[in-house]
């Protein structure tokens, strides 16, 4: 019995963006392919972070998959060939007779790399209630942390009705950025119950970094000192969700 | 298995040193590991994850493993280092820190040995640009769901300082014990371990297997054979009484000791310590096929560096140039060495282990081809007090360390040390000749059981024409513990915020000191220094002067001024009056 799985994206930034992702959380990778898309889910080994990301058949030019299957690859490999498309390239990745991945660069680039044993356990999510929901865009946020990380190694985000306020504190100094309702940079800001939660920037940097451009607002919801869930806004692509356990003080 | 069986045993292990104890511990251990683990746990036990011939390194630096106690705790890496500065054990600093601390996590995994052991074996596999960042990941998850002991323990054994003070031979015991009731049976697990070089196979064959199992080990290429030792004699006389009249002598080479594994146009070669350093040698692997008759072949050699002009032999120093990881071309051109066999221990299917010296030698004879690179150790039979001196000026005379004194029909006995082989060297005749007093000027911390004390002096000798005190070599042997406590007593209170200038020294010690106290050191050679200042200049242009392997010899010479100490003068005629001549080649 042969199995039919194929996947065709029309240009490769939306790729690109998704394996960076998932590449500053996890060495290996295992998605799982259905009728309706491929769905990635992964902890980061530390615990503390975790992706979550749904991309809907909908989202490809040309998708095709007729029973459920599950493939690994190793991010960095991955990583490496889908940088080799140019921005307008089509990608198309399937599964050969021999089980290897075919991805196709463009129209005649094909490439085969060895697939790895799929490992991944099912990877529950966080069940919270979010308190506080704040919209930006994901230059802004960039910049945020990137004004935070040069006093404190994380970021401390507090929510009430009016202000959203980023702050973060070191052994040097401190720093508070705050956003108005309403301000320019404030796309959304909703809060049930004022909240104040702190997180890593060595997590939250990277992954910020790493989806770049192609994401263009994010939204961050969370309650006191409990998880972060951004949700960063890909045109194509159904969800991708970053989740992010508080640091709390002891 | 739980890991926490695993450290509540080294927790018990840790606050004893009697052998008895040790064992028993070890022996309770074993008794709660599934079969299937017992190889990983005798690995983990000696802070290893693999035999070390295997070359599977941890080697996680220091810098590294803080980083990853910072990111599981949430807490930063000044802190941590504040911490591990005043304890100087990271493994207790990071357990402390632990449990304070604030980085919460989405879900808690119960640390399991199988967890522990593949963790760190990623660890070490990983490699490439990012591989820094996912080992701190590895480690941080292992802390994560560690408790503050076990995260002690694993960052003992990431960071290779995990010193239960178990010797293998505590471990056949215990294994003995564990699995057949009776320490008799450990000869069995030794000659197991003996041919195979690994602990954790023998403690799998005896644990699935019973002892039959482990009677079954033998000699195969490419697996190192614990190498053969000598015990050390310090006269010709007492060399006669040990054994008896007619025995072999040979030159006993300053140079790195090489167990070489041939099969067809393969060759792998062991150190000493049964480190793979095929990598180090590529002249030794390219050359053996063609210097050896033979299919397959494990035979020993000593590996020394010349002097190509001369054909002078080099002080062992000279080989370690090639130890390295990227140039080793370079390396091969610049540092040429000889390759001088003396010993088979397997030939083309066949076992020599039980086949006594003179044939054992003879079949070397017979299968190398003599030439420039490779060589024979020179050999003579010998039989009385004269006969053997005379070998030995002659081995000095040739840069040679002294002789080997062998057993003629004695067996091969790998891993053993034994009278059958004896070590006669000139150093424990007349050292230096004579000890030299050196002036303290500096120190460097402690690890470890010598943590709050200095566990390394900085001394150097006087030179009166510029009345400055030109460092000559560290010394951390020769200190008993109340000497230890005595030293930091004396030189607190001489500690100075900057080095005093009248101290010449290119080493930054962790303190500096007011040049007063002087103690007695022996060594056993000098050598030429491109790090210490005493002589700069004087033998060699950019080189200095320095002592090889410096002990104290318990003397503070109170009754001493630095301005008595040894001088640099005396230093130099020291060096000169060292004997280097030229080798004679073909001399045997």
């Amino acid at each position: 019995m042969s199995l039919v799985f194929s996947a065709k994206t029309s240009g490769s930034d939306d790729l690109k963006a998704i394996i960076s992702a998932i590449s500053t959380l996890v060495e290996e990778a295992t998605f799982v392919s259905t009728a309706e898309g491929i769905s990635f889910r992964g902890m980061d080994p530390s615990h503390v972070a975790l992706i979550d990301i749904s991309w809907p058949n909908s989202a490809f030019e040309k998708y095709e998959c007729d029973s459920d299957i599950k493939f690994g690859v190793r991010i960095d490999e991955f990583s490496k060939l889908i940088k080799r498309a140019d921005k307008k390239d089509s990608i198309e990745i399937s599964i050969s007779d021999d089980n290897m991945l075919l991805v196709t660069i463009g129209k005649n680039k094909k490439y085969k790399m060895r697939l790895i044993e799929s490992s991944a356990t099912d990877t529950p999510l966080p069940k919270i209630p979010y308190n506080a929901k704040i919209g930006l865009t994901n230059t802004e946020f960039d910049k945020i942390l990137g004004d935070v990380q040069v006093v404190s190694d994380y970021l401390t985000i507090r929510a009430t009705p009016t202000t959203a306020e980023f702050s973060g504190k070191g052994d040097s100094g401190e720093v508070v950025i705050d956003l108005e309702k309403g301000s320019e940079q404030l796309t959304e800001l909703s809060v049930k119950e004022e909240s104040t939660g702190t997180y890593s920037l060595e997590y939250l940097n990277p992954v910020v970094k790493a989806v770049g451009t192609s994401v263009g607002s994010i939204t961050c919801e969370y309650s006191s000192a409990k998880p972060l869930r951004i949700e960063f806004k890909v045109a194509n692509i159904g969800r991708i969700h970053f989740y992010l356990a508080p640091r709390v003080e002891s | 298995m739980k890991f926490s069986i695993i450290v509540d045993t080294f927790e018990k292990m840790e606050n004893t040193t009697k052998r008895l104890e040790l064992t028993q511990h070890l022996v309770e251990l074993f008794k709660n590991t599934p079969s299937d683990l017992i190889s990983k746990v005798v690995y983990l036990i000696q802070g290893k994850l693999r035999p070390d011939f295997d070359g599977v390194e941890l080697g996680v630096a220091e810098k590294l493993a803080i980083r990853a106690i910072s990111k599981s705790a949430g807490i930063p890496i000044k802190k941590i280092e504040e911490a591990y500065n005043k304890g100087g054990d990271l493994g207790h600093a990071a357990s402390k820190i632990l449990e304070q601390k604030t980085q919460t996590t989405f879900v808690k995994e119960p640390i399991t040995t199988e967890r522990v052991y593949e963790t760190l074996y990623k660890i070490a596999e990983l490699e490439g640009s990012r591989s820094q960042d996912m080992k701190m990941k590895y480690i941080a998850s292992l802390l994560n769901d560690a408790t503050p002991l076990e995260a002690r323990f694993i960052l003992k054994i990431l960071l290779g300082t995990l010193r239960l003070g178990i010797a293998d031979n505590t471990v056949m015991d215990a294994l003995a014990v564990a699995y057949t009731g009776s320490k008799e049976n450990r000869e069995t697990l030794e000659t197991a371990y003996n041919v195979s070089s690994d602990l954790g196979k023998v403690a799998e064959a005896i644990a699935t297997k019973g002892l039959d199992g482990t009677k079954k080990f033998e000699i195969s290429v490419f697996n190192p054979i614990r190498p053969m030792l000598a015990d050390r004699v310090k006269s010709e006389k007492e060399a006669l009484e040990k054994i008896g009249n007619e025995f072999a002598a040979e030159y006993k080479l300053d140079g790195e000791r090489v167990q070489i594994h041939l099969k067809g146009e393969k060759v792998v070669l062991f150190s000493r310590r049964l480190e793979n350093i095929t990598s180090y040698y590529p002249d030794i692997v390219e050359k053996i096929p063609k210097i050896l008759r033979a299919r397959d072949a494990i035979l020993e050699a000593e590996a020394v560096a010349i002097n190509e002009d001369t054909g002078e032999f080099l002080p062992f120093q000279e080989l370690m140039h090639r130890r390295r990881k990227y140039n080793v071309e370079k390396a091969v051109e610049r540092y040429p060495i000889t390759i001088n066999f003396f010993d088979t221990l397997y030939l083309d299917g066949k076992s020599y282990l039980d086949t006594p010296y003179s044939q054992r030698r003879k079949t070397l004879e017979d299968i190398v081809t003599e030439d420039n690179f490779a060589r024979l150790v020179p050999m003579m039979t010998v039989k009385t007090e004269n006969e053997i001196e005379e070998f030995l000026e002659n081995s000095i005379n040739a840069g040679c360390e002294g002789l080997m004194l062998k057993v003629l029909n004695a067996p091969y006995r790998a891993g053993m040390r034994g009278s059958n082989w004896l070590k006669l060297k000139r150093e424990y005749r007349n050292e230096l000749g004579d000890s030299l007093d050196l002036v303290i000027i500096g120190a460097f911390f402690g690890r470890g059981r010598r943590t709050g004390r200095y566990g390394t002096l900085l001394l150097a000798t006087y030179n009166d024409d510029e009345d400055v005190f030109p460092s000559i070599c560290k010394v951390g042997t020769g200190f008993t513990d109340e000497n230890l406590d005595q030293f930091y007593q004396l030189l607190s209170d001489k500690v100075t915020l900057k080095k005093n200038p009248r101290i010449d020294s290119k080493m930054e010690p962790d303190v500096w000191f007011e040049p007063e106290l002087v103690i007695e050191i022996v060594a056993s050679e000098i050598t030429l220094s491109p790090i210490h200042k005493t002589a700069k200049d004087i033998i060699r242009k950019g080189s200095g002067l320095a002592l090889r392997f410096p002990k104290f010899t318990g003397k503070i010479r109170f009754e001493k001024a630095p301005e008595d100490a040894s001088t640099d003068q005396e230093v130099v005629s020291l060096y000169k009056g060292q004997k280097k001549i030229k080798q004679e080649i073909g001399q045997a």
